[in-house]
């Protein structure tokens, strides 16, 4: 609790003493990736439910604010509020229907259903504009996020990142907490001892897809492209559960510090290996590997487990 | 004729099939209020098939569990918990990551939903089947003994009408067995209605007040404990053939 303060003043007065543009806008995403990874946390971490398919959410966040703008000429708030409510239905539809799978054949659907948005996406020209992404159009206001300040960017991230925190916390001490942890160790004992699993897991995967398609909304807003070959991308989905597996699973403040330790790794590792020459190009991404291996070997439980015990 | 009352556990006709076995055939008996039953028959007579069909975890092919004259069939096993029925596995499984007391919350969120109260009633719980100072240690640590103490615990917490026991004293080492036998009788007195799944014939003839045997998924005998291990058909069952004199 009292790292998590420290964490979220540190982020909340970065803007105040930091100017240096690089590192504001590292700032903010660092956060959105926390905030997807907190809440990809929600279903892989509280109740479980590992998934390799957030990125479906993401998606459809994404696009939800970015068509709002285009095609409909609407504030991407509504956006948001359009992709938080499909992404809930898609999630409620994807747990009710892999309800009875799991361990890897969940993980197998969560990829299919991502995959299957990423074929929709570039296929459906008139209205996705395909594979070649849509430019989100900058109108310049706060009810039309066209928000040009990073210092901004970060405060509104942070508000979004305070309430996955405190949703990933109910679920450490609250009676639904309890019960999707029992879920988690063993659905059918918790089944026994009278726990709705089934219906548990459901609403556990469809607030997370509404936190993870919020992310989306304002990650599209803010970065102004959406690349559906990115965004339903198997590696964003690995990136959500990178963090909050490094972070820590099923601690609240866990897949922040994942998040930072993930983009500060591999933005450096880029900046420091990644030019030194075409026959070295990919050095960096093995590197960034191999520093993933370390991590998870001497901190098994993730950056938390390894900061309470030391 | 005694009085019409409804029995609290009715089973009637129950039949479940694997494909082209029957592991369990026309299952048919009543358990009163109070009563302790034993059930017992050699390594696959459908004993453990039995519970998962009152218990909500296998749907019956025919075949009717009532609950106080409530239907229980088609229900799912949260539901039948809800209801008033507890059960424990016969291979243990404990929540390993969480604590012990945690474990016996989980039973406890089922009839309330505050947690301070669902924590203190995990402590009363643990105290009383003697797991109280291993509360806060990792369910992981303990000894199967404690293991079956804490899933007993566990159920118990959900506040059974009926508690179904799979094989309380299996895997569990001599010395522990008393214990647990003691344990069992004592939540008999207090008056829970209790069917037991018990391979030690010494243990369930000491503690239930009647028994039912079970042999290729039907029921042989039903009776006094006395009665049933001096039946025929139940030492042939057990023994072979060549023991029945």
């Amino acid at each position: 609790m009292r790292g998590a303060l420290l964490f979220f003043a540190a982020a909340g007065l970065a803007p105040l003493v930091v100017s240096d543009a690089f590192l504001l806008d590292s700032l903010v995403l660092m956060l959105v990736w926390g905030c997807a990874a907190g809440a990809w946390n929600i279903a892989g971490g509280y109740a479980g439910q590992i998934s390799l398919g957030h990125s479906a959410f993401f998606g459809l966040g994404a696009y939800a604010a970015a068509l709002c703008g285009v095609r409909w000429n609407i504030s991407p708030w509504y956006g948001v509020a359009i992709g938080a409510v499909l992404a809930t239905g898609a999630g409620a539809v994807i747990g009710f229907l892999s309800n009875r799978l799991r361990g890897p054949y969940f993980v197998i659907a969560t990829i299919a259903v991502s995959q299957v948005l990423l074929i929709g996406a570039s296929r459906w020209r008139g209205f996705t504009a395909g594979s070649e992404g849509i430019p989100v159009p900058f109108r310049p206001g706060f009810w039309t996020l066209g928000i040009a300040d990073k210092r901004l960017w970060i405060w509104i991230v942070l508000a979004l990142a305070l309430m996955v925190y405190l949703v990933q916390v109910y679920l450490e001490r609250s009676r639904r907490g309890f019960q999707l942890a029992a879920v988690r160790e063993d659905e059918d004992a918790a089944l026994s001892l009278g726990v709705a699993a089934r219906r548990l897991k459901v609403v556990a995967i469809a607030v997370s897809a509404a936190f993870t398609a919020v992310c989306g909304a304002l990650w599209a807003q803010y970065v102004g492209f959406v690349d559906p070959l990115y965004v339903f991308s198997v590696d964003l989905s690995i990136r959500f559960a990178l963090a909050a597996i490094l972070g820590g699973l099923g601690s609240a403040l866990g897949p922040f510090l994942g998040a930072v330790l993930v983009t500060t790794l591999e933005t450096w590792l880029r900046a420091e290996f990644g030019g030194l020459g075409s026959h070295l190009v990919g050095l960096y991404l093995i590197l960034y590997g191999i520093a993933l291996i370390v991590i998870v070997r001497y901190a098994p439980q993730g950056l938390v487990g390894w900061l309470r015990r030391t | 004729m005694a009085a019409p009352d409804v029995s609290l556990l009715r089973i009637r006709g129950v039949t479940k099939r694997f494909g082209g076995i029957t592991a369990n055939r026309g299952i048919t008996f009543d358990v009163e209020a109070g009563e302790l039953v034993g059930i017992i028959g050699p390594n696959g007579a459908g004993k453990s098939t039995l519970f998962e069909c009152i218990s909500g975890f296998y749907a019956p092919d025919e075949g009717e569990v009532e609950l106080d004259g409530a239907r229980l069939i088609g229900l799912s096993p949260d539901r039948v918990c809800r209801r008033g029925i507890a059960r424990t596995f016969q291979k243990l499984r404990p929540f390993q990551g969480m604590t012990v007391a945690e474990n016996v919350m989980v039973g406890a969120l089922t009839r309330t939903r505050v947690v301070k109260q669902a924590r203190e009633q995990a402590h009363e719980w643990l105290r009383r089947v003697g797991l109280a100072e291993k509360a806060h240690a990792h369910a992981r640590t303990l000894s199967t003994g404690q293991r079956k103490r804490l899933e007993l615990a566990r159920a118990l917490a959900t506040a059974p009408r009926v508690l179904l026991l799979d094989e309380v004293t299996g895997g569990v080492d001599q010395r522990s067995i008393p214990g647990l036998v003691e344990l069992v009788r004592e939540l008999h007195r207090g008056g829970l209605t209790l069917l037991v799944i018990e391979h030690n014939m010494r243990v369930v003839t000491a503690v239930a007040q009647r028994i039912i045997a079970l042999h290729m998924g039907e029921v042989i005998a039903d009776g006094a404990p006395d009665v049933v291990a001096r039946d025929r058909k139940v030492v042939e069952a057990y023994l072979g053939q060549a023991y029945v004199g």
